[in-house]
């Protein structure tokens, strides 16, 4: 799979969801969605989709990541954890590029996305965003309709019929497991929803434009446990077509729903393995004082 | 027991020392000393509250005061008259002010033209686009200091910048001459002598002037001329020292002229007259008026959108939205509320505004209509007011209260207008 930096309107193929709902069953739900193919997930498990390589970034003169070296691997769940101020998110925001809006922060090394130079200048911001979606802390959902929402990203980028964007709608808020709740009120404001409808919709919002990597920035720090919850089943049953990576300061969230874990500190990366072995037999000290909630 | 009645069983001298009651006591380190305080700091934050309550009526009493006297002073004036009926030397009970509200309309129309797009657009740049370069950067800030700067600039100064800048350019593109053709004419005006022909009674013939610097012409032989309904024909000339007697026919009459007759300059204007400078005209003035505003529309339109929460950006960003997108589709349409206020109050300001009118339009207020074409002069309300109310006679400074009740009222219903619309947009 490999990105391409032009600004054509293709979507990957294993996420292309425009043409799925035609031969989809009505009542399918979204594991039974015919173009995800979940024995595909395991062979799959090692091939590296984000790299990242003596990594450095900055906010002015402070340095809020120091070399820092890590591979993601596609189709799996990985959770970056570590106490405040480690630089996670930053890392994250890098990863879409999404720290071009902050003026001073500036970086150094490297981070690939398969073949694609995330940091080079020339790369295609808009067209790097489209295939890396991400989720934010708080659930944004801009001020219009429900319908509106998830539209708002396939308009920016294809030309839609009206059929097709109803069906686009459908289908991204049937994946993002909030279709059953919202399907007799699309065209009500958005911001009506309970936090967790509204973080779904955001994901909904987010995978509409057929992304292949999706970045959250502790979705769920702002949700009740029931939403969490909900919340991570869809992770989970997300990760069989879209490679996820979350931040999060839930340490169980991150056992339970991640495969692997990468702990940061202080602008470094101090371990990153699958997740089972760092939560239980960790190789650093700080991890397991971390992990077990000593400090942070 | 609540503190209260505890301060009040207080003794007057806090030096006698009297049984601390169980409450206390059990409170740990109330004192007597510490109770008196609490009393006092009670008694100044009442006399606080006092003061501020005090402080606000005042200033609402002002406005009550002068809203009365206005309207005791005007209520006899307010009649349909002083909206249909022009300003009159000679009788001021037939006076009104329908040519004033006109012009003060098509003022603010060129200002609102004029200055909102600009004013969102300076806005736009300013907030939304905001360069990682450190010279730009710096250019930015110099721009925003220099629009607050702005703000602050008395509107008189903006009335001679715009006598300048509009009225005259500089005289770049030549001088204003009345009656003759002046500066530099674009579009919308015919020029014609103007010639009597012999069917008498002031019936006159038109004939297109080809040299413009000619001011008139002498009729010495036949050329095409236009009648009054726009036909052309050919003009005669009938030679009263020749044998021929003079025509009888009015048709033939009509169309012919006396040898040697003169003809003076005439313009024929359509409503879309333009030319450079623009004169003093209600364009140069809603210009003008609109350099006033453009601070303000630039500065509420900035802050409407630094409140738009920059979550939104991000969310608009992170699905591959590129900047002007997220500008359309996000920050705007949440900032438009705010926008629309601000550029309603601005609005107001303009309308109300009387100085830099005076320097552009100048002072007369001797007309019975509103503009006729782009390049016409007009009356506006706060200097008619301003006339009217410093003539002597009683009835013109009545006529001037009623025009204030007039003008506060379009100013109220403009207010209302801003309202409904945030209601409106806020709700969707």
């Amino acid at each position: 799979m490999t990105l391409h930096n032009n600004h054509s309107a293709t979507i990957p193929e294993h996420t292309r969801p425009i043409k799925l709902p035609s031969d989809m069953p009505q009542s399918a739900s979204v594991t039974s969605d015919p173009t995800s193919n979940p024995s595909n997930a395991p062979q799959l498990a090692d091939e590296t989709c984000i790299e990242i390589a003596n990594f450095n970034a900055w906010y002015g003169s402070f340095q809020a990541i120091d070399d820092l070296t890590l591979k993601i691997p596609r189709n799996q769940v990985t959770a970056f954890i570590g106490p405040s101020g480690c630089g996670k998110s930053t890392l994250l925001r890098w990863i879409n590029r999404m720290n071009d809006i902050v003026p001073t922060a500036h970086s150094k090394g490297t981070l690939r996305i398969h073949d694609l130079d995330v940091l080079s200048p020339s790369t295609d911001v808009v067209h790097l965003r489209r295939q890396v979606g991400m989720v934010f802390q708080k659930p944004n959902p801009f001020p219009k309709s429900i319908y509106e929402n998830v539209a708002f990203g396939p308009r920016l980028h294809l030309k839609l019929r009206r059929g097709e964007l109803d069906e686009l709608v459908e289908w991204s808020l049937r994946k993002a497991a909030v279709w059953d709740e919202v399907k007799d009120r699309l065209h009500a404001p958005a911001l009506g929803l309970s936090g967790g409808q509204q973080q779904r919709l955001c994901i909904a919002r987010a995978i509409a434009v057929g992304p292949e990597i999706l970045l959250m920035d502790e979705p769920c720090s702002a949700l009740d446990p029931a939403s969490t919850l909900a919340i991570e089943d869809l992770l989970y049953e997300l990760r069989e077509q879209y490679t996820i990576v979350m931040v999060t300061h839930n340490m169980q969230q991150a056992s339970r729903c991640s495969n692997r874990t990468a702990f940061f500190f202080e602008g470094r990366l101090v371990e990153s393995g699958p997740t089972d072995d760092v939560f239980t037999k960790p190789q650093q000290k700080r991890t397991d004082d971390y992990v077990r909630g000593r400090f942070g | 027991m609540s503190i209260d009645s505890i301060s009040q069983d207080a003794p007057q001298d806090p030096g006698v020392q009297r049984p601390i009651p169980e409450a206390i006591r059990q409170g740990a380190s109330a004192t007597a000393e510490s109770t008196l305080n609490s009393r006092h700091r009670k008694r100044v934050s009442k006399a606080f509250y006092g003061l501020c309550v005090a402080i606000s009526l005042l200033s609402v009493l002002v406005l009550v005061v002068l809203l009365i006297s206005i309207a005791v002073q005007g209520h006899s004036r307010l009649t349909p008259t002083l909206l249909t009926g022009s300003h009159s030397t000679s009788e001021p009970a037939s006076s009104g002010m329908y040519p004033a509200i006109i012009g003060s309309l098509a003022i603010c129309f060129v200002c609102a033209l004029s200055a909102l797009p600009l004013g969102i657009g300076t806005a736009i740049f300013l907030e939304e686009f905001q360069p990682t370069n450190i010279w730009l950067r710096r250019l930015h800030g110099f721009i925003n200091l220099n629009i607050s700067n702005l703000a602050g600039v008395p509107s008189i100064v903006y009335g001679l910048l715009g006598l300048s800048l509009f009225v005259f350019m500089f005289n770049a593109f030549g001088q204003i001459k009345v009656n003759e053709s002046s500066g530099t004419e674009i579009m919308g005006v015919e020029r014609y002598y103007q010639v009597l022909t012999l069917a008498g009674g002031g019936d006159s013939v038109l004939i297109p002037q080809s040299d413009l610097s000619q001011p008139t012409i002498t009729i010495t032989e036949p050329m095409p001329a236009v009648d009054r309904q726009g036909n052309t024909f050919q003009l005669e000339v009938w030679d009263p020292k020749s044998e021929t007697p003079k025509p009888s026919d009015p048709a033939i009459r009509h169309r012919t002229v006396r040898l040697g007759q003169g003809g003076g300059a005439y313009a024929k204007t359509s409503w879309y007259y333009f030319r450079l400078p623009f004169g003093r005209s209600f364009l140069a003035a809603g210009l003008t008026l609109s350099l006033v505003i453009l601070p303000i529309v630039i500065i509420a339109s900035q802050e409407s959108l630094r409140s738009v929460s920059p979550s939104l950006r991000e969310a608009s960003y992170g699905l591959g939205a590129t900047k002007w997108q997220t500008v359309r589709n996000v920050s705007l349409p949440a900032a438009i509320p705010g926008i629309m206020t601000g550029a309603i109050l601005a609005m107001g300001r303009a309308i109300g505004e009387a100085a830099p009118i005076l320097v552009v339009l100048g002072a007369t207020v001797a007309k019975n209509s509103g503009p006729q074409n782009l390049m016409d002069t007009v009356v506006t309300m706060p200097v008619l007011i301003f006339h009217w109310a410093g003539d002597p006679q009683f009835t013109y400074q009545q006529l001037a209260a009623a025009a204030i009740i007039v003008l506060l009222l379009i100013l109220l219903l403009m207010n209302s207008v801003a309202i409904y619309l945030r209601q409106k947009m806020r709700i969707e």
